[in-house]
This record gives C-alpha cells, structure tokens and sequence, in this order.
C-alpha cells in the first residue's frame, strides 16, 4: 500500500441524460489526471447521467456491473488508474429498484460500490420518490489505500463515516450534487467529518445548473484535522490536483484521539432515543 | 442559507448578498441561452423597475448586443416618461431597442370580440399583458430568441398578473427576489435611483399603481409574505409588524388561491402518467 497518493478531484458539469458525453468528459479528465501523476479521479454525485433527471431515472439507471462500469473499467485498466463516479443504479435482482450509487473502478477490475444511505426528500429534493436507500457503510482496501464512499446528503449524518471509518477508511470520497443555497453547511460538515473521524475526505461536486438549480463547486481535500488543503473554484468545472499523504493520520490521530475516546456503550444510548422522535 | 427565524421581521432580513445574486443570476442566464442554442434574449422593457433590472441582468449575461427590448405602447395608456426611462436603462446597458405600437392589434381584438365590453378594465387589461405575450413570443419564434420574465417573487406570490400574459416566458430570472430586494438589486446594478424606486404599475390603465390596487406598500408585503414563506403564523407575523391580522390573513388567503395561476392547467388523473401531475420530466434547454 502506497503511504502517498496524488488525487484529482474532477468538478464537471455534466450533460443531462448524455451518458456517453459524460463517459467522453471522465475519459478525457482521467487521462489527463495520469498525466498529473495521479492515482485516482473522483467525478461527482451522478456524474454518469446528471442529477436532475427525474422520471428518465427509469430508462437511465444500470446495474452494476454493466455497460458503463463496464465502458470505466477499460478505461481504468487502459490508464491505470482509480476512478470514482456516481449513477443511478438498477438493481440485479429486482430489475426494477433503484439506488443513487458510487461506484470505484481500480485499474484492475471494479473494485466496489456505495448505495447512499441519506436521501434528501424535502425542499427541492425528491430522491426518496426514486430511490432505494442503502444499508452498507463503504470502505474498500485498494493498492492505493482503504476507500470509504458517501454520496452528499450523508455528509449530515455522522454516522455513516464513523462506519466507514471504522470499518478501515483513511480517505473517505463525498461525491455530491448540492445547490448553492446550501453551500454554508458542506463547508462546516465536510471538515467536522474529516476532523471528528481524523480520516482525510475528498468532497468533489457538481458544477453548472441543471433545471434552476446552481451546484456550488468547491470541491476539496480536507485533512485529519479539518483542514481544507485543496479547493477548486465556486460555481464553475474545474480540475484540482492534490496529494494525500497517510502518514499524517498517525499524527492527528494522536493530536485528537477521537478513535481512541469512542465510547460503544453510548451507541445503544443513540440507538435507543433515536427509536422514540 | 439562514433562515433567520431568531430574528424579527425587520427590512435587514431582506438583505442578501446583492453581488453574488447578480453573479448567481447572470450565470443562470448565459447557461440557458448557451445550452438552448438561442441567439438571444428578447424582453418587454416597460420603464418600471422590474424590466429594467431584467434588461441590465440581461446585458451583464450574454452581452447587450445579444438583447432586444421590446417597448410596446398603446394610445390609451401612453406614458412618454415610461418610454424615456425605458430608453435610459437601454442606453446604459447598451441594449438594443424596438418600438411597436400596440394600438393596432388591440384594437383589432377589442373589435373582433361580438360581447366585448369597454368598461371592463380589468378584462381589457389582460388583454394588452397577453398581446404583449404575443409581440415578444413573435420576436422569439423570429429571430431564435428566449423570451425573459420580468415576474418577481411579491406579484407572483400574491398572484398579480395576467394569467399567460405577463408571467408567460421561458425564464424567470427575478422571480426568486422580492420586490423591494430588485429595487436594491437594481441600485447595486447601477440603475438610476429614481427609476430604482419609482412606484410599480402593471400599465394595464391609466394611473394604475401596484401598491393601491394591493393595498399594502411593498416593504410590508414582502416582510409578510417572507414570513409566511418560513410558516410563521400570521398571528406573530401581525404582532412583529403591529399590523392588524386580518391584513396577513388577506396576503395568504390570496397567495393560496392564486396557485392555479402558477402552474400547468390541472386535469383529472387518467392515465398512467399525467401532464403537470406525475410526468416529471427534466426541463431540457437543448
């Protein structure tokens, strides 16, 4: 396992319901991230179709694996590197459910996938109208690292990156589709995520507007101790380029042993009152 | 986004960020005309605050040269002041302009209709809101141009305009500001003061003023509907304002009934997936 990683984080704009522009757009910045030396490209929150797609969810979800995991997984193999993107995805079994999903393709073979646990269902949002939600934190052991996954909304939720992180995440990846208005809350709970589970989390998000609604960009590296130390631009696609050094863990770690402190027995406490809102 | 519950309805609650809203709104401009493949935008710049705010954001977006404004008089409701503080915001912004009398359809209409009755103001008002409709959708069609609202958030809350008359457009960049945040929106754009704050009026009929025919000034208003926005009762809405409850209740009762106004036609639910109810599809500009 590498102790330093280079990571991309790719803030595009995607076309809407253009599957095969979107999967020209992850080629193109895939292979330009190789030439950067990186190890992994992140894309954002259903980067494959676009986020406001609402009823053509139906005809544009896939399984996985299927033809554009299958179309990302040539392309990791060809420039091997690893890549993280977000799709509505079909089920296999039920061949009729769907779930928001991210998905990390390694240079060898599809190593895993996130099924979003939080969907947002209130003010502009209406995920829960589509999709199924997800039951199993993410954290993946690659070449590169152990990879936790989370989709946007979940950032609200501590929980899933204590899991993620407990279960061996040191880099948690949020992809995210969040409009402007709301962009106050992922700067505070992107860093509270990273600082309160001392894990680095690469936060990439839309940008452009997809039906009135305007994603904010300001996609980031955030450090073990809450830190921002990359930021692409508000607003518009950019393409930032940083390094995630796992040899800093160690020493947030032992600066904010938050790890160390957890207390188990509260758990069933939260469990317990958390059943009687 | 605060949503400023712990605070009193006061006029600072309706300050925002006046440079991020004209950078939020320019962006959203130029995105849709870019992704629609128009040449351009065209508008109705009628001399009040709302057009002209609309006309400067236009021209900020996507470059004065690339706006048409459409004045379009009537002889019974002629203004010369309109059409010169029209000109103003034109020329400031470097818009390009196009006079085009309406006399003449109106007429025509007025004419064509068996029962048509002069003395119904209103219903002869909504005539000229919608043969304006008319005169900017032929622009459009022309020259592949979008067609750009004026609505702001207060008239179309309150349901103040003509139904597919003047809240007909492709895109509604202000209808998310309230009347008083587009006039400040307007001064931080660089539009004169008077014209800023000059009374609003639909110019349906001579001396028609926005604010009688409310009966309330836009400053209560705005704080009220903002409240009512946040579901704020209208019994603290009234008590924060010292205004009597029975003027809230009158803003909501007529916010409420007017949502047929804002939405597609409603239809019985027959079939599978029905227009305007469950057939969510995504707007496509391209």
């Amino acid at each position: 396992m590498k102790d330093k990683i280079r990571l991309a984080l790719a803030q595009i704009s995607s076309k809407r319901e253009n599957k095969s522009e979107n999967l020209r757009k992850i080629e193109e910045l895939t292979i330009k991230a190789k030439e950067k030396g990186a190890d992994l490209i992140i894309f954002p929150e259903m980067s494959l179709t676009g986020y406001v797609i609402l009823d053509q969810v139906y005809e544009l979800a896939e399984t996985i694996p299927g033809p554009s995991t299958g179309k990302v997984e040539a392309l990791a193999k060809k420039t091997g590197m690893h890549i993280v993107f977000g799709m509505p995805e079909l089920s296999e079994k039920t061949r009729a459910t769907i779930f928001n999903t991210a998905v990390l393709v390694g240079p060898k073979d599809l190593i895993g996938k996130y099924r979003k646990m939080y969907l947002p269902t209130h003010s502009v949002f209406e995920e829960k109208r589509y999709f199924r939600p997800g039951y199993e934190p993410a954290a993946f052991q690659t070449d590169i690292g152990n990879i936790g996954l989370s989709i946007c909304y979940d950032v609200f939720f501590p929980e899933v990156f204590r899991l993620s992180r407990l279960k061996g995440a040191q880099l948690i990846i949020c992809i995210s589709a969040s409009p402007a208005v709301r962009r106050g809350y992922f700067e505070i709970l992107t860093s509270a995520r990273a600082l309160e589970n001392t894990a680095f989390l690469a936060y990439v998000n839309l940008a452009g507007v997809e039906d009135g609604l305007q994603f904010w960009g300001g996609s980031r590296l955030v450090c073990p101790t809450g830190d921002v130390v990359a930021k692409a631009k508000y607003d518009e696609e950019d393409f930032v380029v940083c390094d995630v050094n796992f040899g800093d863990l160690r020493a947030a770690e032992t600066f904010i042993p938050t790890l160390r402190d957890l207390r188990p027995e509260l758990f069933d406490k939260l469990k317990e009152f958390s059943e009687q809102i | 986004m605060r949503l400023h519950r712990h605070l009193k309805l006061t006029p600072s609650l309706l300050e925002i960020d006046f440079s991020e809203t004209q950078k939020r709104i320019c962006r959203f401009i130029k995105e849709y005309i870019e992704n629609a493949g128009a040449k351009g935008i065209v508008l109705g710049l009628s001399g009040g605050i709302d057009s002209g705010t609309i006309a400067a954001l236009s021209s900020l977006a996507i470059g004065g040269e690339n706006v048409l404004a459409l004045m379009l008089p009537e002889k019974e409701n002629f203004n010369q002041k309109d059409i010169d503080d029209a000109r103003v915001v034109a020329k400031q912004f470097h818009v390009e302009t196009q006079v085009c009398d309406m006399s003449k359809a109106l007429n025509g209409i007025y004419d064509a209709i068996p029962v048509f009755d002069q003395s119904n103001r209103l219903c002869k008002g909504n005539i000229k809101a919608r043969t304006r409709m008319i005169f900017l959708y032929y622009y459009a069609n022309n020259q592949n141009r979008i067609v750009c609202g004026s609505s702001d958030k207060s008239e179309t809350m309150m349901g103040y305009f003509t139904k597919w008359g003047d809240a007909a457009a492709d895109i509604a960049p202000i209808m998310d500001l309230y009347k008083t945040q587009v006039r400040k929106l307007a001064l931080h754009l660089g539009i004169p003061k008077e014209l800023a704050l000059k009374p609003s009026t639909p110019a349906l009929w001579p001396n028609q003023l926005a604010e009688s025919e409310l009966g309330i000034k836009y400053e209560t208003l705005d704080l009220i509907l903002y409240g009512l926005e946040r579901f704020v009762s209208p019994e603290e809405i009234a008590k924060e304002l010292a205004v009597e409850k029975v003027l809230v209740d009158k803003v909501k009762s007529r916010w409420i009934a007017n949502e047929h106004k804002r939405r597609m036609p409603l239809t019985p639910k027959i079939g599978y997936r029905t227009v305007g109810n469950d057939f969510r599809l995504p707007r496509h500009t391209y």
